[in-house]
């Protein structure tokens, strides 16, 4: 729980810093890569704090690339 | 900066990898890997060198076109930042292990998080000129290392020399590269764009890699005579365990922190440089007027990702071993190849007027 307060806090605190900059200068689509981001950055935070099982990207790597990887050890010994 | 950078996790990790398959010879499976390292910086400097004033991504998509371009230029920034976390895993990693056990990790991530995303908003400027000033603190701190470890060279450890064969050689310096020279291809980020003279930038990616180099080899050399390769292979932190050794006349002892300082600043710089690499991909992808905004989210999800990325350390070992090398070649030999090769192609068949079916003057 406090893991999430504390993640929303700073999202809010890192919206608060950089939001009103961008809208005042008109920055409309740097303002919503902005957003869309926080926004991943924000969920993606709260669900490892929540202990969720989330998606690991080197298991990806590893998947795609042992194959690749055996091929050229093996190719080389 | 290059030398840093590419010294970086290098030094730390690949010892022990390299050690495991060479044996004694790992230091000239070292070399081997250094060679191949410069040749990569050639093709590094080729493709930078085909639009001068373009980053890495720019030139992606200039090649590539729009719609592939923009496509491998997410895969760029994946990469960047998958990278960049893991090294935030590895500082973790060893601060937790060796000399702060009782910290959650996470304290010491976000630490060094925000410290890093300090240095990416202020900017490559500030960013250089931090890091040349913490080079002569760096270079302090490995000359440390290595004179005093020196004290306790056995060359019987080396022996017998060229025991390992060709391909065990070829294996251990593929492996070197692999952390060594593939990433700086993410140095493509910065230094075309924002460097004022481009000739004396090649020679200095060049003259970098070389002098980090050296020093790696130096530093493999020392490991294996000192604590011998078996002993090598066996630890998880090679260098620092040759730190650990130092003991000069029984007065100069457990010093192995100030080389671990070393370390830290190593393994900062690198992932300070992925991590603006990242973050500029993503302002550059989406033709943003400026990265700085970008930096904090982008913090969070590499201190998440950090935390997620290895579940510990055996995990991290052996994706090392079996998965990196390919990963890393793959943006750090196809992709700046393919570039250069699309390239060449292109402008050959427009002087020609032909389309592609030529050859060009490849």
């Amino acid at each position: 729980m406090i893991g999430l307060l504390a993640i929303l806090a700073a999202a809010g605190a890192i919206a608060m810093a950089e939001a009103p900059r961008l809208y005042k200068q008109r920055h409309l689509k740097e303002l919503w890569v902005f957003s869309l981001l926080l926004l991943f950055a924000t969920g993606f935070a709260a669900a490892a704090s929540l202990h969720a099982p989330l998606p690991n990207p080197i298991d990806w790597i590893v998947y795609l690339f042992k194959p690749v990887n055996a091929f050229v050890w093996s190719a080389l010994s | 900066m290059v030398t840093m950078y590419t010294v970086g996790t290098t030094i730390l990790v690949i010892p022990s990898g390299m050690a495991a398959e060479a044996k004694q010879d790992a230091w000239i499976g070292a070399v081997i890997g250094v060679a191949i390292g410069l040749l990569l910086v050639l093709l590094y400097n080729a493709a930078g060198g085909i639009y001068p004033g373009n980053t890495l991504v720019e030139t992606i998509e200039a090649v590539l076109g729009k719609w592939i371009g923009k496509a491998v230029s997410f895969l760029l920034i994946c990469f960047a930042m998958i990278l960049a976390s893991e090294l935030l895993y590895y500082i973790g990693n060893f601060i937790t292990t060796q000399i702060l056990p009782e910290t959650p990790i996470l304290a010491v991530h976000l630490l060094f998080a925000i410290v890093s995303a300090a240095g990416v908003r202020y900017g490559v400027e500030v960013l250089a000129r931090s890091i040349e000033l913490l080079f002569p603190l760096f270079i302090l701190l490995l000359l440390i290392l290595v004179a005093f470890s020196s004290f306790q060279i056995e060359p019987n450890h080396l022996l017998p020399i060229m025991e390992a064969d060709a391909k065990s050689l070829l294996r251990a310096g593929l492996f070197f590269t692999s952390t060594f020279s593939l990433t700086p291809v993410l140095l493509l980020m910065i230094y075309p764009a924002s460097v004022d003279d481009p000739h004396s930038a090649r020679k200095a990616f060049l003259w970098g890699t070389a002098a980090a180099g050296v020093l790696m080899i130096a530093v493999i050399l020392l490991s294996i005579s000192v604590l011998g390769a078996d002993m090598t292979a066996r630890q998880i932190f090679p260098s620092y365990a040759l730190a650990k050794k130092i003991n000069v006349g029984n007065f100069l002892q457990r010093i192995e922190i100030v080389v671990a300082g070393m370390w830290f600043i190593s393994i900062f710089v690198r992932m300070t440089i992925y991590y603006y690499a990242a973050v500029t991909a993503i302002a550059q992808t989406f033709k943003l007027k400026d990265y700085r905004f970008l930096v904090l989210p982008a913090c969070i999800i590499l201190v998440t990702l950090s935390l997620i990325v290895h579940p510990d350390i055996v995990h991290s070992t052996k994706y090392d071993r079996e998965a990196w090398p390919a990963y890393a070649a793959v943006f750090g030999f196809l992709l700046p190849l393919l570039l250069v090769v699309v390239h060449a192609f292109r402008s050959g068949g427009r002087t020609d007027g032909d389309g592609d079916e030529q050859a060009g003057s490849s």
